[in-house]
């Protein structure tokens, strides 16, 4: 309980204090203008009949048939983004600052992804070492949301200027996520699962998802596919590779600070879980097994088995000395999958090339090195591109790297930077009238830049 | 009287020239590109002092002592041959002392030690450890070139102060190295006794009995004897009793067992100068006062690269031994050991920096709770040492996952 009230009081903190007055008030503005905008509706008023054309799936021949029938196509914009973790909010939010008309379908209630949904909440390879110094790669969009957050009182920790990886917290991340696309001018469709293409021959439309309003589509000139399972581009049958990896599930731990450090360390409890900007609250990370994340048998199996086990080892502590005050806070609302589909793109990246740091002409992010003591690597823009698709640019942790690099480019960091050069680039593209293959490098460079990015 | 005075100056002038010609060729070898860093082994295998100490020691002769054939070869029949026309520390000592003309007298009162010196490396060789093969000049010259091509730190500076040193010598008690110390010249004075008993041999038995005039003498027969007791007596001790250092350190991978390492090394850096990835640093007390400026590993930046064995092409002295890449490959330089309380994947992070890093796939994820928490692994049977690991761990000050000394690095026995 104490937890939730100290997740309230933070949220008011945020709307009163937390900007400064001029941002608290806009906010305010903004949250209270669509509510004002419609008509006052009664409790429990029986609503219009729905005009919604029906066409169920029959059965022919014994098999299941889907009837061909029209979809109506609900928005048409320039730049589409599928998927709002990390890398879909950076591409939508870079698109929109760049000039392009732009939408976002996410099919959750929330932006983040693994990092707000997931509950992974440290900000990994945020910095690189040059030369014995430290460098921030994680800069643009990525790096604008966290030093906004450094200004909310308990939103971040670890982002001094000599600090690298921060964490933050995930109320307070989807809060300034949301900011932030509104201030850009994002057009949200959120609780809409894409579930196909829209092609015209090689090409790709636009999307096709379900919502509770039944399947729809949105037409747009670029597609930016920030699903992490390269939902986009596998619909469209671009050449990709599948990858089976560690599934789990991320939780967190309350009452930390009133928990007995020392005495659950004498019974072999070395960490509760790792930190977060709400002392009371630890976040755990859990490995699982490595398994297919696209087969639903086994994603339903973990998460039953996972929560299980989560909840079990929970009650372990609390019976252990000094863990007594420690409860289960929260199991992260989406299963933790690491690495699913990887894209067959224009240029792929390699593990040795990151490490020796190999310099491109077409660099479009910088990535960063574990904990900060290692060189960055250069991030050519062809690992975003499909090979063999157009008008779809691939971002986050389903681009064209290798098996061994893209342990280092999933990370959050990399996945904010690969999705800002995706935004840019994808309204650089509809701009100059391009395929996404044919941008202008030093054009986008040149974008990026200016959108405060760090290119090395 | 005017003519020989003529020659002579002549000879002087074609030794100082032919001299600065071996000083600049010598420099060239010992400052190769990194590419051809193998000719930094050419010059100290010129050496017959160090040819003989080694391959006594090491019970092994590879073509490099071949090189060292012609120069003893020379100097069987001509007395210190090598010096006069070679040697480019003797050319870089007499381009500095004060003044040339003066007589050697202040020497002619100090003791000859450079015979005793060898006789006590090569004895001390005889059990594995030649005990002053490190004062070979030509090592000492190679050390200080190889030195000056390292970043400037602690270690490598002290790796090449050998040549200054020598040089200060000069300055202060001129010509005492050359013709009281410097073993390499008495191993030539040797040379020479031999070349003129054998000739002596010879003409005897062509019945022409001639005097013979007096050159590089040898000491006394009862000195020799001490010095030859001496040597044993300290190989004996360096090999047996000298202690080891709790936690040996690690060495390039095929060097010899660690207490004749220390003896068989002459310091002269080349494979500190030959590694790609700069991994072999000078020694400056890990492996006790004897091991002094020996070269050891350190994985801080890098690792010892599957496919090169530059340190083994370079070593004049077989310290570290000449294996095939295959060999190399499975030679063991230590173990990689995790510290699990530094280790991010056992923390809960997203780390497989060491993982992914191994060459050898010698490390795996193991699981001690079924799947909560995760730990790299060392397969004892994959892991060479070659520090891939520990080069690629994020974590400091210390790496979480290190490369520790083992009996396993050594698979020959003492001898
Ligand atoms: C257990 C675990 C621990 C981790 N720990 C760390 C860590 O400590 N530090 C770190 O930096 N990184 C960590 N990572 C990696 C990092 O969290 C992810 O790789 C990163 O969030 C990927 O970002 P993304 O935007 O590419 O994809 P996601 O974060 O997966 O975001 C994809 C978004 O697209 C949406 N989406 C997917 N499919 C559809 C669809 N068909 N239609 C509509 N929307 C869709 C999803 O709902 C989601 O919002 C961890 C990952 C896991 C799984």
């Amino acid at each position: 309980m104490k937890q939730l009230m100290t997740r309230r009081q933070l949220l008011r903190l945020l709307a009163a204090a937390g900007l400064g007055p001029a941002i608290a008030q806009r906010t305010v503005a903004d949250l209270a203008s669509p509510a004002a905008a419609r008509p006052k509706i009664a409790e429990n008023q029986l609503a219009p009949p729905s005009n919604r054309p029906c066409y169920p799936a029959v059965m022919r021949d014994g098999r299941v048939i889907q009837p061909e029938r029209p979809l109506a196509v609900i928005e048409e914009t320039e730049v589409l983004v599928v998927g709002g973790g990390p890398a879909g909010f950076a591409a939508a939010v870079a698109a929109a600052r760049a000039g392009a008309r732009t939408a976002l379908v996410e099919r959750y209630g929330y932006f983040g992804g693994q990092w707000t949904g997931g509950l992974v909440l440290l900000v990994i390879s945020s910095h690189a070492r040059e030369d014995g110094r430290l460098v921030k790669v994680l800069q643009g969009v990525g790096g604008e949301l966290l030093d906004r957050l450094s200004k909310i009182d308990g939103a971040i920790v670890h982002h001094k200027p000599d600090q690298f990886n921060p964490t933050t917290d995930p109320e307070a991340t989807k809060f300034m996520m949301d900011e932030m696309i509104r201030e850009a001018g994002v057009k949200v469709f959120l609780h809409c699962w894409v579930a196909d293409v829209v092609m015209e021959g090689p090409v790709v439309r636009g999307v096709v998802f379900e919502s509770k309003a039944g399947r729809q589509a949105i037409l747009a000139r670029v597609v930016i596919d920030a699903t992490g399972d390269g939902d986009v581009f596998a619909a469209a049958g671009a050449e990709h590779e599948r990858r089976f990896h560690a599934i789990g599930l991320v939780h967190r731990l309350g009452n930390a600070d009133r928990a007995g450090l020392e005495s659950l360390r004498a019974n072999g409890i070395k960490s509760i879980g790792s930190i977060e900007p709400l002392p009371a609250v630890k976040w755990i990370n859990l490995r699982g097994p490595s398994t297919d994340c696209l087969d639903i048998a086994e994603l339903t199996r973990l998460e039953m088995e996972h929560r299980r086990s989560i909840w079990l080892r929970a009650q372990q502590l609390r019976q252990k000395p000094g863990g007594e005050p420690l409860f289960l806070l929260q199991t992260a609302p989406q299963l933790g999958v690491r690495i699913s589909r990887l894209l067959a793109g224009v240029q792929q990246l390699t593990y040795e090339e990151a490490r020796q740091g190999r310099s491109f002409p077409n660099t479009i992010a910088v990535g960063g090195a574990q904990n900060a003591h290692h060189r960055g690597w250069p991030i050519p823009y062809g690992v975003l591109i499909p090979r063999t698709l157009d008008q779809v640019i691939a971002a986050g942790r389903c681009i064209c790297v290798d098996e061994k690099l893209i342990e280092d480019m999933r990370l959050l960091a990399s996945c904010l930077t690969t999705g800002h050069a995706a935004g840019a680039a994808a309204a650089l593209a509809v701009k100059t009238g391009r395929r996404p293959r044919e941008v202008d490098i030093a054009q986008l460079q040149q974008l990026l830049l200016r959108q405060g990015a760090y290119l090395g | 009287m005017l003519t020989r005075i003529a020659t002579r100056l002549g000879q002087r002038r074609a030794s100082i020239l032919s001299r600065c010609l071996a000083l600049a060729v010598a420099a060239a070898l010992a400052w190769p590109a990194r590419s051809a860093a193998w000719t930094s082994v050419l010059l100290p295998a010129l050496s017959p002092f160090l040819a003989i100490g080694s391959g006594l020691a090491a019970r092994a002769a590879g073509w490099i002592a071949l090189l060292a054939l012609p120069v003893l070869a020379l100097g069987l029949v001509r007395p210190r041959w090598f010096c006069r026309y070679g040697c480019p520390v003797g050319l870089l000592q007499e381009s500095i002392r004060r003044c040339p003309k003066s007589r050697p007298a202040p020497i002619q009162r100090r003791p000859r030690l450079g015979p005793g010196l060898v006789l006590m490396t090569f004895a001390g060789a005889v059990l594995g450890y030649p005990l002053f093969l490190w004062l070979d000049p030509l090592a000492i010259f190679n050390g200080f070139w190889n030195a000056g091509r390292q970043p400037w730190t602690l270690p490598s500076v002290a790796a090449g102060l050998g040549l200054p040193l020598l040089l200060l010598l000069e300055l202060i008690l001129p010509r005492l190295w050359c013709h009281r110390v410097c073993p390499l010249g008495a191993t030539q004075d040797g040379l020479a006794m031999i070349g003129r008993q054998l000739r002596r041999a010879v003409r005897r038995s062509s019945a022409r009995s001639q005097p013979i005039s007096a050159g590089g003498r040898l000491p006394p027969a009862r000195r020799q004897f001490m010095a030859v007791c001496a040597g044993l007596a300290g190989a004996g001790f360096m090999r047996h009793v000298y202690p080891r250092p709790s936690a040996p350190p690690l060495r390039p991978p095929g060097a010899v067992e660690e207490s004749r390492f220390i003896g068989l090394c002459v310091r002269c850096g080349n494979c500190a100068q030959a590694c790609p990835s700069s991994i072999i640093r000078p020694d400056l007390g890990s492996s006790g006062w004897a091991g002094f400026l020996t070269p050891i590993l350190r994985f801080d930046q890098d690792y010892c690269r599957e496919d090169c064995r530059r340190c083994h092409q370079v070593c004049p002295s077989g310290a570290i031994a000449r294996l095939s890449l295959e060999e190399k490959r499975r030679r063991v330089i230590g173990l990689a050991e995790v510290s699990l309380d530094a280790c991010l994947l056992a923390q809960g992070r997203e780390c497989t920096a060491c993982l992914r890093r191994c060459p050898f796939d010698a490390l795996d994820m193991h699981s001690p709770d079924g799947g909560f928490s995760n730990q790299p692994r060392v397969d004892l049977a994959k892991c060479n040492g070659c520090g891939a690991c520990e080069a690629a761990c994020p974590v400091r000050p210390a790496r979480a996952i290190r490369v520790r000394e083992t009996a396993l690095a050594h698979p020959q026995a003492a001898r």
